[in-house]
């Protein structure tokens, strides 16, 4: 039941598909759609001093993860881990994939977001670009892609990363925040998820193998380059920008927070492979669970965690992102998030 | 073969399950009168408070009683004819079983108080939809209640209530918060949690009269040490009892004592008819009574009824006892029997940890730890009940307390204080 008075309708509607929600999802979607599409916010990007349309976003989406990160912080005040975690995503937003690519870009440097990794970002293992720029930022990308993302994975589960660091993570888990509710929690959904991202997966892990080609062999070969590069756009435009941008933020308000983390980012795709064979698990405490369904309701993931509460076992779903929110609400403690699966699973206890 | 399970609650509805799992061919069917699913009724105060919605509170998905070929039928049980095996519904429908489970669960206790004949609206109770349709209904107009029932569900009903910022008198009876699970000092925590969140709470006050306006309305309740408390909604939450009146009335009426009495195996007096759940009592050869109200021993006699109606050969005895609770902000977990503190040789040792609403207490009979009560932190319980079951002592208990907790990731609390305090000046033995 909703409380009273007219702001707690409001607040009530906006929150829950409401005719206010889909007001604010078409703003939203119209936003990016000019922003992707369009000049439109040159103009008003330059008027503030800034050098285009691009680093107005960067800027609107830091103060809308600075913003939620306060709301969110208070909210869960009696929580060191969602402090810590608010303030570390908080940080790294208004720094590493803010503040630093500006100050890069200014010191006439490459702009390189030292929080994103292939294959979120496509760029850092595409041989044309990376190579381009001087090899410190060559061997970091290499690094951190490929060994660092994943062993951190292994160890922490892809929460380090998707909940922790990376920006499409941080403004779901910050302004977010009051749709993380809204995730399909149907079986028929996962299936979904299962196909959706795992595809997309395919496609960046194909399309990075023959822009490789493409660049190894391109020069004498230039219907193999006309081809990459099509793709590359093609990707560039239903993945990077409709799937992650429009979709991925245009629909908080309808669709719940993680859609694109969900279902197609091919970094969570990886990670949450990885995290299927490591440490991070959720134990869940036996005989416990009275099934009230918070955790379920408040996984942005759209995991029923209720449906392995209630039946007493721990466990490691590939899309976790480790948010901790279902331990949080859970009002019987029964849910923790820990880095012991794997040992638990040897010892088998 | 049919089983027919009467009540779509956590019994019913688990009993249905474990059955489906061991018999794959067998017609399996659920009747339940309060609504089309099985909901956690345990999820009530979250529908409430906006935090779930009814669909939400619903623990499995509607597609799962078809997948899983369990007949699910709305209606309410009338008449029960055991010569016949025949159940029929208020709606006129009548079902042939071959097995049939009672698990009708509780119903509220009425309240006994003057002057509630004229009190035609603003009376509610908090332990079905019905109920919750009802508090919902009222909330509105209501600008103060009193709740009256020092126990969980109504502080539940309570922290709804100023949820929606309605001014609460809390009446408890006893001289502090819900003294059969809690000591003193416990119960003094919670009042004083809940009076941080704006309760008036009155210990050691019972409701003696309650007032009605012109239109039937609650308008004020008087306790008996003479407080007059106006009110518009007067919530009765004074614990609830086997749901088994209509049982009563029946062609063939099972035997019936506080619940439906049966045997370690769940066989009720009626041949075929098992019971199982809150409204399950059990009577043992030596005549001793057992009637479990909760939402663990309600889904582990489901489970456990299956079995027997299913032909394993059953005797039902309750684990020790766990459970759990959470007061506004405050965790609660306990294991095994921490409440009685009077008797001989118990030695008991309660720490206020520092720098949050929590505390820890352990009690040890004749050199052998008995029970945990915990507030305001995380526990893993199956660590506890394995210390009272290994008769481990309290000292070891302390020092690995440590192993048993079960705080998030940061938020671990602190318990070294607690350890010098037990070591520095251990507690004594009462004689």
């Amino acid at each position: 039941m909703t409380k009273r008075g007219t702001a707690q309708r409001i607040l009530h509607d906006v929150k829950n598909r409401g005719l206010t929600a889909w007001l604010l999802s078409a703003i939203l979607t119209a936003f990016y759609l000019v922003l992707y599409f369009t000049g439109l916010l040159d103009a008003p990007a330059r008027a503030i001093g800034l050098d285009g349309k691009w680093t107005l976003y960067g800027l609107l989406y830091t103060l809308a993860v600075a913003c939620g990160g306060v709301w969110v912080s208070f909210k869960y005040r009696h929580n060191r881990y969602q402090i810590l975690r608010t303030a570390v995503v908080v940080f790294i937003q208004s720094t590493f994939a803010f503040s630093i690519p500006q100050l890069l870009k200014f010191f006439q440097q490459p702009e390189y977001y030292f929080s994103y990794f292939w294959p979120l970002k496509l760029e850092y293992l595409t041989p044309s670009y990376i190579f381009a720029l001087p090899l410190p930022y060559v061997l970091y990308s290499f690094v951190g892609s490929l060994l660092l993302a994943p062993l951190l994975a292994l160890v922490f589960g892809k929460r380090w990363y998707c909940s922790w660091v990376c920006g499409c993570g941080g403004l779901a888990n910050t302004f977010g925040e009051p749709w993380r509710h809204l995730s399909n929690k149907s079986g028929a959904a996962w299936k979904f998820e299962q196909l959706a991202i795992h595809t997309v997966l395919g496609v960046a892990l194909a399309l990075t193998a023959l822009l490789f080609v493409s660049w190894g062999f391109g020069n004498g070969n230039p219907q193999l380059a006309r081809a990459a590069a099509q793709f590359q756009f093609f990707y560039g435009l239903v993945v990077a920008s409709l799937l992650s941008g429009v979709v991925g933020v245009g629909l908080y308000p309808l669709g719940g927070t993680r859609l694109w983390c969900r279902f197609f980012c091919p970094m969570a795709a990886m990670l949450g492979l990885v995290q299927k064979l490591g440490r991070f698990r959720i134990a869940v405490k036996k005989n416990m669970c009275i099934s009230c369904g918070l955790c379920s309701k408040y996984c942005e993931m759209g995991i029923d965690v209720r449906a392995y509460a209630q039946a007493g076992t721990s466990f490691t779903r590939a899309s976790c992102v480790g948010c901790g929110l279902c331990a949080e609400v859970c009002p019987r403690g029964v849910l923790r998030l820990e880095n012991r699966g794997a040992l638990v699973r040897i010892q088998g206890h | 073969m049919h089983y027919v399970i009467v009540g779509n609650g956590v019994a019913g509805i688990t009993a249905a399950f474990t059955l489906r799992q061991r018999d794959r061919h067998a017609r399996i069917t659920v009747i339940g009168g309060e609504s089309d699913y099985f909901f956690s009724r345990t999820a009530l105060m979250y529908a409430y408070m906006d935090r779930l919605t009814l669909r939400d509170m619903e623990p499995f998905e509607r597609k799962t009683y078809a997948q899983r070929s369990i007949a699910l039928v709305r209606g309410w049980a009338v008449d029960l004819d055991a010569a016949r095996r025949l159940l029929r519904l208020a709606t006129g429908q009548e079902l042939l079983y071959d097995k049939l489970l009672l698990a009708t669960g509780s119903v509220p206790h009425r309240a006994p108080w003057p002057g509630l004949d004229a009190v035609r609206e603003g009376l509610v109770h908090f332990v079905s939809l019905e109920h919750l349709a009802e508090c919902e209904r009222l909330t509105p107009s209501t600008r103060q209640a009193v709740v009256a029932g020092g126990g969980l569900i109504g502080l539940e009903l309570v922290e709804c209530l100023r949820h929606h910022g309605v001014e609460v008198d809390f009446l408890v009876r006893e001289s502090w918060y819900w003294p059969v699970a809690l000591a003193a000092e416990e119960g003094a925590m919670i009042a004083e949690h809940v009076r941080a969140h704006g309760v008036r709470i009155h210990c050691g006050h019972q409701v003696s009269a309650a007032t009605a306006d012109q239109a039937g309305r609650i308008s004020a309740v008087t306790t008996a040490a003479g407080l007059r408390l106006p009110c518009q909604m007067l919530g009765v939450c004074i614990g609830v009892r086997p749901a088994v009146d209509w049982l009563r009335k029946v062609t063939t009426p099972p035997a019936i004592g506080r619940g439906v009495e049966t045997g370690d195996s769940f066989q009720t007096s009626l041949p075929g008819v098992y019971a199982a759940g809150d409204c399950a009592e059990f009577v043992r050869p030596d005549g001793s009574r057992l009637l479990e109200q909760i939402w663990y021993s309600a889904k582990r006699q489901g489970e456990q009824a299956a079995a027997a109606m299913l032909g394993d050969a059953v005797a039902y005895r309750p684990p020790l006892f766990f459970n759990s609770a959470k007061f506004f902000d405050i965790e609660y977990t306990t294991v095994g029997d921490a409440a009685m503190l009077s008797r001989d040789g118990v030695r008991t040792f309660y720490h206020r940890l520092p720098g949050r609403n929590a505390s820890i207490r352990m009690v040890e009979r004749h050199g052998a730890v008995t029970g945990f009560n915990m507030l305001g932190s995380r526990w893993d319980h199956t660590l506890l009940e394995r210390w009272i079951d290994e008769r481990k002592p309290m000292d070891e208990a302390m020092r690995h307390l440590h192993l048993a907790q079960f705080d998030g990731e940061f938020g671990r609390a602190r318990l070294d204080g607690a350890r010098a305090a037990y070591f520095q000046n251990p507690p004594e033995c009462r004689r």
